[in-house]
C-alpha cells in the first residue's frame, strides 16, 4: 500500500502532541549518535531490503529527522516504522548514519505511548513477545501450526500433529522441547524476570497490550516469590 | 424461541451472563458456585487452542484479572474473571486438551469453577438474555469481529 505523506490523515492530531514525540525522541541520549546529518545519496535505501517490497524508504526517516519537520515525523511514527526489519544495512551510509537506529527510538516513542498504530502493528507478535518475556525464547515449535502458516504447504498439518516425535528426532537433548526452542535454566529465567522488572520493560507492555501485561505478570511475580524475590510489576 | 441467538454464526446462549467486553460468560450453579468460560467469539479469534493454563485451586481473583491463559499458534491472551472470588475447581480437560474450549465453549470446554465473593455487586456489569446479544451485535459489527468458524464436532 502507497505510503500518504501528505499528512492529512492525522490532521486532527495537535501540533503540540506531535511535537512532544518528536521532543522525546531527539532527547534520547543515542540520537545524536544515529544522526549526523543527510547527503540524501540514497545508498541506504539501495541497501535496505523493506524497501524492495514496501513503500518504505529508510532515507526519508533520516531526512525527516534533519529536517525538523514534525508533521512528517509524525505521519513515519504511525505508517512507515513498522515496515523496518532493523536489519541495519542502512548502517553503511557513509556520513554515518543510522536510519536503523532512529526507527529503534521512534518505536520505543510509539510504544511508550501506547500509539493506537503501535498497538496495530504488535497485534500479531502477541505470544513472540510472551515467549520472549516468560521463556527467554523467542519462537516455539509448536507455532508451526496449518492455521498459522498455509503457506509452508499440506505437510505442517502432519509435523504440528505430531510434533512431539519430530522434536524427539533431533539429537539434542535440548532440542526436544515442544513449547520453548530450548530448555531455559531457571537461574536464567529468574535474572531475566528482574532485568525486565528493572529496566522497565514491564511498563512498556503495559501500555501496548495490557491483557499480555496481566498474564505477564501472574508468571513473572509467582515464580519471582518461589524464589525469594518480593517484587510487584505494579 | 430458541434458547440461543447467533451473530455472525456465533453462538450465544441466551441463559449465560457475559462480559461482552472480556469475551467471558459465567453459569450460576445451584450450589452457589459459577462456572466461567470464554465465549463462542473469543473461541474463534484466537483460533485453535494450543495451551490452557487455569489459576490453581485456591487462587483469589478480582474482577477483571486473568483465571486463565490460553494461547494458540501465534496469539496468547487471558481469560478475564468476570467476578471476584475463589477458584475452587478448575476443568482438567481443557489443560490436557484445550481445543475442547473450541469444540464446546460453554459445555465442555467451561475452565474454572468460582466462589463468588460479592456476587451482587459483580453481576451488575454483566448482561443476560437479548440485552446480551444486543451488546455482543453491537461490538462484532463495530469491531467488524470476523464471523465464527466451527470445528467438526461443535456443541452448544
Amino acid at each position: 500500500m502507497a505510503l500518504d505523506l501528505s499528512g492529512r490523515q492525522y490532521a486532527h492530531v495537535d501540533y503540540d502532541e506531535k511535537e512532544r514525540l518528536f521532543e522525546e525522541v531527539k532527547g534520547d541520549l543515542r540520537y545524536d549518535e544515529y544522526l549526523y546529518g543527510c547527503y540524501e545519496c540514497g545508498i541506504c535505501v539501495a541497501a535496505c531490503p523493506s524497501a524492495r517490497f514496501y513503500d518504505f524508504s529508510p532515507r526519508k526517516i533520516a531526512q525527516t529527522m534533519a529536517r525538523e519537520d514534525v508533521d512528517l515525523f509524525y505521519t513515519l511514527l504511525n505508517d512507515s516504522v513498522w515496515d523496518c526489519s532493523q536489519c541495519f544495512s542502512c548502517d553503511v551510509c557513509p556520513r554515518k548514519n543510522s536510519p536503523g537506529g532512529l526507527i529503534t527510538l521512534m518505536r520505543e516513542v510509539a510504544v511508550k505511548n501506547g500509539l493506537a498504530s503501535a498497538q496495530e502493528a504488535l497485534e500479531g507478535y502477541g505470544r513472540v513477545v510472551y515467549k520472549i518475556m516468560a521463556t527467554g525464547t523467542q519462537v516455539s515449535p509448536d507455532m508451526l501450526q496449518a492455521n498459522a502458516f498455509p503457506d509452508w504447504g499440506p505437510h505442517v498439518k502432519d509435523i504440528a500433529e505430531n510434533l512431539e516425535y519430530w522434536r524427539k528426532a533431533l539429537p539434542p537433548e535440548s532440542m526436544n522441547t515442544t513449547e520453548t526452542s530450548w530448555q531455559v535454566d531457571d537461574k536464567t529465567i529468574i535474572e531475566l524476570y528482574l532485568i525486565w522488572h528493572m529496566t522497565g520493560v514491564m511498563d512498556m507492555i503495559k501500555e501496548v497490550d495490557e491483557g499480555l501485561f496481566m498474564i505477564l505478570q501472574d508468571v513473572m511475580e509467582e515464580k519471582l516469590e518461589d524464589a525469594g524475590y518480593d517484587v510487584s510489576f505494579d | 424461541m430458541s434458547d440461543n441467538l447467533e451473530v455472525r454464526g456465533c453462538v450465544l446462549p441466551l441463559s449465560l451472563h457475559y462480559s461482552v467486553g472480556d469475551h467471558t460468560w459465567i453459569r450460576l450453579e445451584d450450589d452457589g458456585t459459577a462456572l466461567i468460560g470464554m465465549t463462542d467469539v473469543a473461541q474463534n479469534l484466537a483460533g485453535p487452542l494450543l495451551h490452557a493454563k487455569p489459576k490453581k485451586v485456591g487462587a483469589t481473583r478480582k474482577k477483571g484479572k486473568p483465571v486463565a491463559t490460553v494461547e494458540s499458534s501465534k496469539w496468547v491472551g487471558p481469560v478475564k474473571s468476570p467476578i471476584s472470588g475463589e477458584v475452587v475447581a478448575v476443568n482438567e480437560d481443557v489443560k490436557t486438551d484445550p481445543t475442547v474450549i473450541n469444540r464446546s465453549p460453554y459445555k465442555q470446554g467451561w475452565i474454572v469453577r468460582m466462589q463468588p465473593s460479592d456476587l451482587a455487586a459483580d453481576m451488575d456489569g454483566l448482561l443476560t438474555g437479548q440485552a446480551a446479544v444486543d451488546a455482543y451485535r453491537e461490538r462484532i459489527e463495530s469491531e467488524d469481529i470476523k464471523a465464527c468458524e466451527h470445528v467438526d464436532g461443535f456443541e452448544i
